[in-house]
């Protein structure tokens, strides 16, 4: 099933490439049913899911490279997806936001066939991420989503997009080589047990590899009694979570003696990896690119970006920085709450200084994913509950919000906050959603956004390896929030209806198709405010374990 | 040891060809000698023999750095059409000088005494000079090539230099007694060895344009015609390393301590360098060279973590920078030849202006050939990296990986700068007509780059 | 070394001077061509100071031969000669086809590409 997420659409693209041009009205016809099946898939996918269970679930695997390393054994990358309770909202919310995407991706007119085929072919990419659980394969879906990504900004962006696009790709890149250096670094260290013990004979199948295998082959790792050259090392995140499959010695082995600078090589691999998201989360000071894509971007690539792109910063971030280190995820956590925090004053700050409605949207964002780097590094299960809520809820949010300004902008072609005075006059629906998604923004209770950050908070208070002020700090973010987005309101909305002149005859209220994207992310965030264990549930029992795991080591 | 001989005689017979009228069948006959010399070396797969008196070993390696050099001799002959058409080019004497260069790249790639080397760098080195200098009337070629000889030949001297001393110390030329002599020598080999293997690796360094050895590279590179850098870039890189690695893994494995510094600053050096100019050109053909000085760069990471896997590596590597920057080439040699400023081809990115609207295939191959060398996954280039890497780390050299890593990042940069001008910028491109076969060699090589990035175990299965 | 063997060696006559004596000259001249090739202007006077390098390694391998006597040696030295030949041939055509471009030899006009 989760190989039908990734497939449906990159076969649609395939057709979207391979049909004539006279065929261009289809175009979005086929991205529209693409995204909608997806939508449909990831509701299979939720009712399959038995939230009650921690561990990965609805898994697919397929051999798919082994390559011999000579003295050192071989490695083998497979092709393995399956969801957890940390994964899976994640995968609902890019089903939801690359709908509506594909929604607002309707009145695109210039080179509809590279633009739909990119579009879907980020889709897969995106739910790619989100699924996999080989780091080769998560690592392939994570670089691969920068290209359409790249394609998408550059080719149907605003005056600058040349240098925004190349920017948010170099930054992302940047990070995404020194995540590749752990990569290679955690596969050279790690083996797996099943595969192992087939090369070594102690089984003759693979179903025969019980958990008394594994420990065996375990204790057999650490006694240094399996000749190098019958070591399988993998790429599978499951066995690189469990400290047993680390060869002792290696690069990065658990017991953490090897030394570069001065540091253990696991802290500075943990911190590596933690660059190498941040740039996608994004984590001030790492984010300026996000401002230049986003302003530049087109309405449907904003939506996506902030809907779903920055999640699987916070994503890799748990999954793999969180995951696979957690020794240095304590030994940071201070440094990590110390940037979190830092995002969420500065970007709300900046957010109050901005005059472009995008761009202040976009520093929203960079504050509202400070809270989740924040939750991450309380390692507390309401803080890491609290953050994968606040990434569903944000990926609501920021998808209506930059549809808001898409509607505006789509109008007039103008995104100047004072250049609007009391448009609620002229465009009384608008006015209505945008105040909804306004509020349920600076975290009003009965919204999403006032849950996620409420247990983000509670968990860093509650933290004891973060001191109290910090959570203190934080609030200050939800009051500039409040500050940004009631003042913005107060500018745009209300007073006597003033814009001007070359806008006259352009402030239509909204048409239907506009209604249909806003009014359900409307009703979703409403929804998850007044019944969050919709979400809790299926997170929490993976995130016990994990915090249960997590105060073993 | 049957391609060796079997290519010197396609060589003259290509000569003799040169007189019949038709220059049609030049080309063809050119393919085929070469697809024969391939097929002619597999004969001897999983065999490994010693010839010509124990100075030449023929064993799987060889044969597939050679069938490398092969497929890039290939693929360069094949967008050799152009040639036919000139009035001033003589194609038989091109051709036969190709075939004789690959010749001296094989008795590289396969020698097993130092002065099998010396002659195969210097056939290979002969015949390169004078293609750099076969556009007689063009005064970019003729500076181009006499740059290329003078430090050529310079190099040479150095190479030579200490091969000489090497045999001072040794009392003889084959890799096998200097590893001997090495390895009774009980830690304290004379002082003459130690000289010797530095002025060979110089000349060798030289050869294959490693910083800080690499000044001549940009200009040779642009000054030559485009057809002949492609090969220069390709068959000399990937002999020179080949016999690079012959030498330091057969001969000075025992003294890898001693040499493994100075590689590997070497590497460092050329990887800067390579990377950081790159950046500030505004000639497409000026950034292949740089290019391919930064390749070089990787390529060293792999000799200076000698280990089980640099082999296979090396191979990998070569075949996949070979592949994409022959294809690079091949489009650039179309794009240029649509603008001319000041009567010569138009080889700066704005060639590229809007590529991807009238000719969305070279456009393609171009885009796939870029993300290769830049290492983009699913491509071979960054299977070729991640080995290279894993190598690296292997030997515990973080910081060299560290530092290749952030190149990779810089390298991005220079590499899609052309990706933009081809989707991003607007141009007047009219739509370029392509030959068929030359199309389909363009196909073929963006086909195999990307087979190999999905499943690279094709290839490694092969080893 | 083998004065027992009658006839009068070239080895021998050699071998009257001291070892370190041969290679101090031959890398005497070795740098001697470095300098001249990284000083000299002239394209010609450049190839001349490059056939010095050479030819001091042709020294230098003569007397290693002859002080083991060990031909290989003296076998090398006639490859490097031939293949200096063909070189000079080719290095002597291209400066020909540039004087003949640009009516000059000097390696300083030569700016065509950024050196």
């Amino acid at each position: 099933m989760l190989s039908l997420l990734i497939f449906i659409p990159l076969i649609g693209s395939l057709g979207v490439v391979l049909l004539p041009a006279s065929m261009k009205s289809r175009y979005k016809w086929i991205t529209l049913i693409c995204c909608s099946l997806e939508l449909l898939l990831c509701g299979a996918a939720y009712s399959a899911f038995d939230p009650t269970q921690s561990g990965y679930q609805l898994l697919e695997r397929a051999d798919w490279i082994t390559l011999p390393l000579g003295s050192l054994g071989v490695v083998s990358i497979d092709y393995l997806v399956g969801v957890d309770g940390i994964s899976l909202p994640l995968v609902l919310l890019s089903g939801v936001v690359m709908l509506v995407g594909a929604v607002s991706s309707w009145k695109i007119d210039a080179r509809q066939k590279a633009y739909h085929a990119l579009y879907l072919l980020l889709t897969s990419t995106v739910i790619g991420c989100f699924v996999a659980l080989d780091f080769f394969l998560f690592f392939l879906f994570f670089e691969f989503m920068l290209l359409p990504m790249y394609f998408l900004i550059g080719l149907w962006g605003g005056p600058r997009r040349e240098y925004a696009s190349i920017k948010f790709f170099l930054y992302t890149l940047a990070g995404s080589v020194l995540i590749l250096l752990v990569m290679i670094g955690l596969y050279l260290s790690v083996m797996d047990p099943v595969e192992t013990a087939l090369r070594v004979g102690l089984i003759q199948d693979r179903s025969e590899a019980t958990d008394e295998v594994i420990r065996q082959v375990q204790f057999l790792l650490s006694e240094y009694k399996i000749p190098s050259n019958l070591l399988v090392h993998t790429f599978d995140l499951r066995h690189m979570a469990k400290g047993g499959n680390y060869l002792p010695d290696s690069f990065l082995s658990v017991a953490g003696e090897v030394m570069l600078m001065g540091i253990p090589s696991r802290l500075l691999a943990f911190l590596c990896v933690f660059l190498g998201f941040a740039v996608k989360l994004p984590v001030v000071p790492l984010h300026t690119w996000l401002p230049d894509a986003h302003v530049e971007a087109p309405t449907p690539v904003s939506v996506v970006l902030a809907g779903v792109l920055l999640k699987i910063g916070g994503y890799g971030f748990l999954r793999i920085g969180w995951g696979l280190f957690p020794d240095g995820a304590a030994e940071y956590a201070l440094l990590l709450a110390g940037l979190g925090v830092l995002s969420i004053v500065y970007g709300g700050f900046n957010a109050l200084a901005q005059v472009d409605l995008k761009k202040m949207i976009a520093y929203s964002s960079v504050s509202h994913m400070g809270f989740v780097l924040l939750g991450i590094a309380s390692l507390t299960s309401e803080g890491i509950n609290g953050a994968v809520y606040q990434m569903a809820s944000h990926g609501v949010l920021s998808a209506m919000l930059f549809l808001i300004t898409g509607v505006i902008y789509d109008r007039t072609h103008d995104r100047r906050i004072d250049h609007y005075r009391g448009l609620a006059g002229a465009m009384p629906g608008y006015t209505a959603l945008t105040a909804i998604a306004f509020f349920a923004s600076l975290g009003l209770p009965g919204f999403s956004g006032f849950i996620g950050e409420l247990f983000t908070l509670m968990g860093s208070f509650q933290s004891i390896w973060l001191p109290g002020w910090m959570t203190a700090v934080a609030t200050l973010g939800i009051i500039l929030a409040a500050a940004y987005f009631l003042w913005t309101l107060q500018r745009m909305f209300f007073g006597t209806l003033w814009f001007r002149p070359e806008a006259a005859g352009q402030l239509t209220d909204l048409d239907g198709r506009e209604r249909l994207m806003l009014v359900p992310l409307a009703v979703l965030a409403l929804l998850l405010g007044i019944f969050p264990n919709l979400l809790f549930d299926l997170t929490n029992s993976t995130v016990a374990d994990w915090i249960q795991r997590f105060s073993i080591e | 040891m049957l391609p060796i001989i079997l290519l010197s005689v396609f060589g003259i017979v290509l000569l003799f060809l040169g007189f019949l009228k038709t220059r049609a069948v030049l080309l063809p006959a050119a393919l085929l000698f070469i697809l024969i010399a391939l097929g002619a070396g597999f004969l001897e797969w999983n065999k490994s023999y010693l010839y010509f008196g124990d100075m030449l070993l023929i064993n799987n390696l060889a044969i597939l750095f050679s069938t490398i050099v092969l497929i890039s001799a290939f693929m360069v002959v094949a967008l050799s059409g152009d040639f036919l058409e000139d009035e001033m080019a003589q194609p038989a004497e091109y051709y036969a000088i190709l075939l004789f260069s690959i010749v001296g790249a094989m008795m590289m790639i396969g020698y097993e005494n130092l002065i099998m080397l010396f002659v195969g760098v210097e056939i290979l080195s002969v015949s390169m000079y004078i293609l750099t200098g076969s556009d007689k009337r063009n005064l970019r070629s003729n500076e181009a090539a006499l740059k290329y000889f003078l430090m050529g030949s310079f190099a040479t001297g150095f190479m030579l230099f200490g091969m000489a001393l090497l045999y001072g110390a040794v009392g003889s030329f084959t890799l096998t007694d200097i590893k001997s002599y090495i390895l009774l020598s009980h830690g304290r080999p004379s002082l003459l060895l130690y000289m010797g293997e530095l002025l060979v690796l110089i000349g060798m360094l030289f050869k294959v344009s490693a910083a800080p050895f690499h000044f001549w590279t940009p200009d040779v590179y642009e000054g030559a015609p485009t057809l002949f850098t492609a090969f220069m870039s390709t068959v000399v890189k990937t002999a020179g390393f080949a016999a690079l690695l012959q030498l330091l893994s057969v001969s000075f494995s025992a003294i890898y301590g001693f040499w493994w510094v100075i590689l590997a600053a070497i590497t460092a050096l050329t990887l800067l360098a390579g990377n950081l100019t790159a950046v500030y050109q505004n000639s497409f053909k000026r950034m292949m060279a740089y290019s391919s000085i930064s390749h070089a760069g990787y390529l060293l990471i792999g000799l200076a973590a000698l280990g089980q896997q640099s082999r296979s590596a090396l191979v990998f590597y070569s075949l996949a920078y070979s592949l994409a920057t022959i294809s690079a080439f091949g489009i650039l040699l179309l794009v240029a030849k649509q603008h001319t400023t000041d009567g010569r081809p138009d080889e700066s990115y704005s060639a590229f202006n809007g590529l991807s609207r009238n000719n969305p295939l070279l456009a393609f191959v171009l885009a796939v050939s870029m993300l290769s060398l830049a290492g983009i996954p699913l491509t071979a280039g960054f299977w070729g990296k991640f080995m290279l890497f894993s190598a690296a780390v292997d030997r515990g050299m973080v910081w060299i990986l560290i530092l290749a890593v952030l190149m990779s990042a810089v390298g991005i940069y220079y590499y899609f700068r052309v990706v933009i001008a081809m989707y991003f910028r607007e141009g007047q491109a009219g739509r370029i007509r392509v030959a068929p076969f030359y199309q389909f060699i363009l196909i073929a090589a963006t086909a195999l780059t990307i087979i190999l990035g999905i499943v690279p175990g094709l290839f490694q299965n092969i080893m | 070394m083998q004065p027992t063997q009658a006839p009068i060696q070239i080895p021998e006559v050699i071998q009257l001077i001291d070892l370190k004596y041969y290679l101090i000259i031959s890398t005497a001249l070795f740098v001697i061509g470095i300098i001249g090739v990284l000083t000299r202007r002239n394209a010609i006077i450049i190839f001349m100071s490059i056939e010095l390098m050479l030819n001091s390694v042709n020294l230098l391998l003569i007397a290693f031969s002859s002080y083991r006597s060990d031909p290989t040696g003296q076998v090398f030295v006639f490859f490097i000669m031939a293949v200096a030949a063909a070189e000079v041939a080719v290095g002597l055509a291209i400066i020909v086809m540039i004087y003949r471009n640009t009516r000059s030899i000097d390696v300083g006009l030569l700016n065509k590409l950024k050196w």
